[in-house]
């Protein structure tokens, strides 16, 4: 079993919600937030969180970078068990926070002196980190000169000043041009490779299989399944699913004992798609003996939204779209109590 | 490296960049006219104020010459640090400062020696220029304890509003409320403060506006100890003899402490508290 650098049990942190009375003006209410979460992160590992809009994984990663405080339950670090202090959080933990817009007059250089001083990060230290994130160019160019890719490279350079054990990063993909998010994934992985536990939350889902290594569900404040991708995928009980591309005319799915319910076939200008709910590895060599004419065939594992999808018992366009507006809801109902 | 120094070297790059903003380069021409060119207006020999008065010493003319640094550096404070919390928190920049491994009360005083400072060194060197214009122009030096009261009770009066603003900062989330409070706050203090000592002597049964009424000099007196501005005077009149309005040099530098200490603690406590 891999090391936990990083273990939340039970942690809770509930946004103050503005919610005036005619005769109490200034009553706030507890709302939305993050509601007894259990996570674990492992040493070199990088943990994705997915949920969709609303679903509270900004403040999951707020929690575990010591910038709110835990409500109720508590954080151990791997080493030196139970983190009493959210300074003490903060020292083990670099934070890339969503969409930073540096602007000022400021150089790129300075700004990473000045936040580096807070974590006693030396020039040289700097200076490597300048090189790492491909910023070295454009150290001195102004703040408000730097496009959202270069915006987002300095705001990985302060995440990782001070070298620490664990990273946060929120959206991180966002912006980046696809070399430079290649880039970003082959650096991501080198850090891994050195001992450095990531956790990286995206809505940019289909593009975190590859770079995952285990996979946290969220749903309104709710940690729904933690795991491998193959494990969460056998706790929400999805089965692979197996594709098949072809010209001519469609096989009959029920002669090769397949029920025609569990098949989504689609046909066009004589070519057909065929997608099985279940993952059939001989069915390929049936096929071609029976001649049909077969251009592609694999078999898949579920995908992050359907195990989102799954996990939530919501439909696509639930958690694509709909879900913005009810995610503010917790799935256990919280009396909404005055603080 | 110990926090302490840290905290200076944090607050010297703040300060650097506050400095040199295109803002302080648009404000100081203002603060040229408005504190050595009043030196320069009051310490003139032939100089009648109202009432037919004539300044006698070179303390009592720089504590007219004062007026520039209520009017002019104390909005150049307020100018200065409305963005010194609400702009990070607009841009991102503050989560990032936030999940730094810094104490946020040491982030915080960083804050304010650096917003402080960035109006305080051109406004002393201002100061400075001043008493050598007040030297030049009357053949009187000041003596230094009146020298360091005058350069201490400035420092305080500034320090009073920047700490007031970047309080204000960091309750808004909108730069636009944070400057309204701000230039609101300084409005209040410098031209309707009177209004509000006018409103409470009538209210108390006091003659209004009487010089040679007693009653009326003490109710001021003490009503401008609530103000910072009030306060700022009284610390300089604790320099001039010839000035009684029934305050004493201890209950002013009191009352500075208190606009200190108070205002200082919120803010450092406001900030330990903050939401990205």
């Amino acid at each position: 079993m891999e090391e936990v650098v990083l273990r939340l049990e039970g942690a809770t942190y509930r946004h103050s919600v503005y919610a005036p009375l005619p005769l109490k003006p200034w009553r706030s209410i507890k709302g939305p937030g993050i509601f007894e979460a259990n996570i674990s992160l492992q040493k070199g590992t990088i943990l994705g969180l997915v949920g969709p809009n609303g679903a509270g994984k900004t403040t999951l990663l707020r929690v575990m970078a010591g910038i709110l405080p835990l409500q109720t339950g508590c954080v151990y670090s791997g080493s030196d068990g139970l983190v009493r202090t959210e300074q003490q959080l903060r020292q083990m933990v670099g934070h890339m926070p969503e969409q930073v817009r540096w602007q000022g007059r400021k150089t790129v250089r300075q700004a990473l002196l000045e936040l580096g001083e807070m974590r006693h990060a030396s020039e040289k230290r700097i200076d490597k980190l300048l090189t790492l994130v491909g910023l070295t160019t454009r150290k001195d160019s102004a703040l408000s000169e730097l496009s959202q890719g270069m915006r987002q490279r300095l705001t990985l350079g302060v995440a990782l000043l001070g070298s620490p054990e664990i990273l946060l990063l929120d959206e991180p993909l966002n912006g980046l041009d696809p070399v430079g998010a290649a880039a970003f994934v082959a650096l991501l992985k080198s850090l891994t490779e050195k001992g450095v536990s990531i956790v990286l939350s995206s809505h940019q889902v289909e593009g975190l299989i590859g770079i995952i290594d285990r996979l946290a569900l969220m749903h309104r404040g709710h940690i729904l399944a933690e795991g491998t991708l193959e494990g969460v995928a056998k706790s929400l009980k999805l089965d692979s699913k197996t594709e098949i591309k072809g010209t001519g005319s469609p096989p009959r799915f029920k002669k090769y004992g397949i029920n025609p319910s569990q098949v989504h076939l689609e046909e066009k200008n004589g070519y057909w798609n065929a997608l099985l709910e279940q993952a059939q590895p001989h069915l390929l060599t049936k096929l071609v003996n029976d001649g049909v004419e077969i251009t592609e065939w694999s078999i898949r594992q579920p995908n992050v939204v359907e195990m989102l999808c799954a996990a939530t018992g919501q439909s696509l366009e639930d958690v694509g779209l709909e879900v913005a507006s009810s995610a503010y809801v917790p799935l256990r109902t919280f009396g909404g109590e005055e603080e | 490296m110990n926090d302490f120094k840290r905290i200076v070297k944090l607050a010297k790059r703040l300060t650097f960049e506050r400095m040199f903003s295109t803002r302080m380069y648009i404000m100081l021409p203002v603060l040229l006219l408005f504190i050595p060119g009043m030196a320069w207006g009051f310490s003139d020999p032939n100089i009648v104020l109202p009432g037919g008065h004539q300044p006698e010493s070179a303390m009592e003319v720089l504590f007219y010459a004062s007026l520039g640094v209520v009017f002019g550096a104390t909005m150049c404070a307020v100018l200065l640090s409305y963005d010194g919390v609400s702009r990070e928190r607009a841009s991102g920049v503050l989560e990032l400062r936030l999940s730094q491994p810094m104490s946020r009360a040491h982030q915080s005083i960083a804050m304010i020696l650096g917003s402080w400072k960035a109006i305080l060194i051109p406004t002393w060197i201002l100061l400075l220029v001043s008493v050598l214009v007040v030297r030049y122009r009357m053949g009187e030096w000041i003596s230094l304890t009146d020298f360091l009261v005058y350069f201490s009770s400035t420092a305080l009066i500034l320090l009073w509003y920047v700490l007031f603003t970047l309080l204000a900062s960091s309750y808004t989330r909108e730069q636009g409320t944070a400057i309204s409070f701000g230039v609101g706050m300084w409005f209040l203090f410098t031209f309707l403060w009177a209004l509000i000592t006018t409103m409470v002597a009538f209210a108390s049964g006091v003659s209004i506006g009487q010089e040679n009424d007693a009653s009326w000099v003490m109710l001021e007196g003490a009503l401008d100890l609530l103000s910072p501005n009030g306060v700022y005077h009284h610390l300089l009149e604790t320099r001039l003899p010839q000035i009684d309005r029934g305050i004493s040099s201890w209950q002013s530098w009191s009352m500075g402490l208190v606009w200190t200490i108070i205002p200082s603690w919120m803010f450092i406590r406001r900030m330990e508290k903050i939401l990205p």
